[in-house]
């Protein structure tokens, strides 16, 4: 797992086209946490703390598409 | 010598099993052995693939680099056909010997035929590997009007992917809903509307006979047992598996609906041990056999497989299953094991929001979320507490239920 930095927060972009070089996670691959977190964020314009396993730029497959964006 | 450890199967399962025993045991001999041409892809994203939504790419997990770099002798293309577990060796389809020292069965099942006349046509699809995946997006791309059979987690794919390739589609369920072991007609009325606005029409009490096929041999319509005749171009079926243990069957490791395993996934011959959807395993929460077909599942089992190979008895599998349904514009997610216990509780608890619990002796076992997930965790909680929950099992429908909404625990009630 990577280091991560503190107080870092996460939102969930919808997108569209999936490049090829996405890494893309499909919702059942996350831990329960992560889970909890991908469905209170999507479709929201919410924020969360930086979920354990979720990268910047990665594609979560939901009910859409969604990008994580992370600051 | 180092200890040499053989994994037959390269799915989610067999490869996490690689991955734990290489980090835990740095100079074993690892050997993995595939009958499928390709190494570990994303089996949960394939669906996407065949759906048009996702390019190839992603869906691999490992390439070939991966085994080189982590020390793992890889055989794709090759089926194991014989167990010798008196000599420890296994065979394989072209007359090769592995020997080993531990082996782990991470083998999976190969989705049913439905018993019926032209059931193998051209056109009619069953969905487990990649391979299938890109012969159904190809052919369902060229369709106009399809065929879905299998009420179940899976059959629903088929559905989505009609949908998504917009193709008419007719659903043909036995009986009177959508997954009618872990839903009643109403939850299961929420998924029915969903696949009606996605071009795909639940038909009730119907089913298949046969299929009919064209003169080049491709289906060209499904006609229930009503004698009712839906043409179609494509047809997916997806009635159940069969777990793949053929090859123990003559071997004295013991088998029922799959390979049975202990808590510590190793089977009755000691330096055997089998993981994923393949084992029948001694749930430790439930108290009796179990069986999963889910990913984290699956995965879980491979890392605790592993770590047992090294040294039995080190860890237990204890798990709470979940699986979910992204196709639509809200979740669906079932978790534990919906389909058991001897009394359920149900309700919607807001618009397009259903729920149902399943109960055994007073305790959770599993159960069904749609629309609001929110209460995974606590539902979840309260299965690996053992909580006996059976007095208060209305609260259990609460909107947006936590533990805290049930009265305090006794010790009695607090069985771990
Ligand atoms: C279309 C589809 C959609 C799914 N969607 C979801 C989902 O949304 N969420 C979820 O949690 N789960 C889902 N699942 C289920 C999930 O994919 C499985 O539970 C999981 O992948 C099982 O992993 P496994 O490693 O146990 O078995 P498998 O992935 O089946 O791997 C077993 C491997 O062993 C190989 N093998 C078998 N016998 C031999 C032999 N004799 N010699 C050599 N090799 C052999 C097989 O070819 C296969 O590659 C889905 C499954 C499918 C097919």
């Amino acid at each position: 797992m990577s280091l991560r930095e503190q107080g870092r927060r996460t939102r969930l972009r919808r997108t569209g086209r999936i490049p090829p070089d996405a890494e893309v996670r499909h919702f059942d691959e996350l831990g329960d946490g992560t889970q909890a977190v991908v469905a209170e964020l999507a479709g929201r314009p919410l924020t969360a703390p930086e979920p354990r396993d979720l990268d910047d730029g990665d594609v979560v497959k939901f009910t859409e598409y969604y990008e994580v964006r992370t600051r | 010598m180092s200890d040499s450890y053989v994994i037959v199967g390269d799915g989610i399962a067999g490869a996490s099993a690689a991955e734990t025993l290489r980090q835990e045991a740095p100079d074993a001999d690892i050997t993995v052995v595939t009958d499928e041409g390709e190494t570990l892809y994303n089996r949960i994203l394939i669906k996407e693939y065949a759906k048009g939504k996702l390019p190839e790419a992603p869906i691999s997990i490992h390439d070939e680099s991966w085994y080189d770099d982590h020390d793992v002798d890889l055989r794709l293309d090759t089926l194991v056909v014989d167990i010798d577990v008196e000599n420890d060796a296994i065979r394989t389809h072209d007359g090769e010997t592995l020997a080993y020292d531990t082996l782990l069965l991470a083998i999976g099942g190969t989705p049913q035929q439905l018993p019926v006349e032209n059931a193998d046509a051209d056109g009619v699809h069953h969905f487990w590997t990649f391979q299938d995946a890109r012969r159904i997006k190809e052919s369902v791309e060229d369709a106009d009007r399809g065929v879905v059979v299998g009420a179940g987690l899976l059959g629903i794919d088929f559905a989505a992917i009609c949908g998504a390739q917009d193709v008419e589609a007719k659903y043909l369920m036995r009986g009177d809903c959508w997954w009618r072991y872990a839903l009643s007609e109403e939850g299961a009325e929420v998924m029915h509307e969903a696949m009606r606005e996605r071009g795909v029409d639940p038909v009730f009490g119907s089913g298949v006979d046969h299929f009919e096929v064209d003169d080049d041999g491709h289906v060209e319509a499904a006609v229930d047992p009503n004698g009712d005749r839906y043409e179609c171009d494509f047809a997916g079926v997806a009635i159940g598996l069969d777990f793949n243990v053929e090859i123990v069957e003559e071997t004295p490791i013991e088998t029922d609906e799959g390979v049975v395993v202990d808590e510590y996934m190793r089977t009755n011959v000691d330096n055997v041990f089998a993981a994923g959807d393949v084992t029948q395993f001694h749930d430790v929460i439930l108290g009796e056999r179990a069986q999963n077909g889910a990913w984290g599942s699956a995965k879980e089992q491979g890392t605790i497989a592993a770590r047992n190979m090294i040294e039995h008895g080190s860890e237990r599998f204890e798990w709470v299953s979940s699986y979910s349904i992204t196709h639509f514009d809200f979740p669906f997610l079932s978790f534990g094991h919906p389909t058991l216990g001897d009394d359920s509780v149900e309700a919607t608890t807001a618009e397009g929001e259903w729920r149902r619990v399943a109960l055994k002796d007073g305790r959770v076992v599993g159960g069904v979320l749609i629309g609001d997930l929110t209460p995974q965790s606590a539902f979840k909680r309260l299965m690996r507490e053992q909580r006996d929950v059976g007095d208060q099992r209305e609260r259990l429908m609460k909107p947006g239920f936590a533990v805290d909404d049930l009265a305090p625990a006794t010790e009695q009630q607090r069985r771990n």
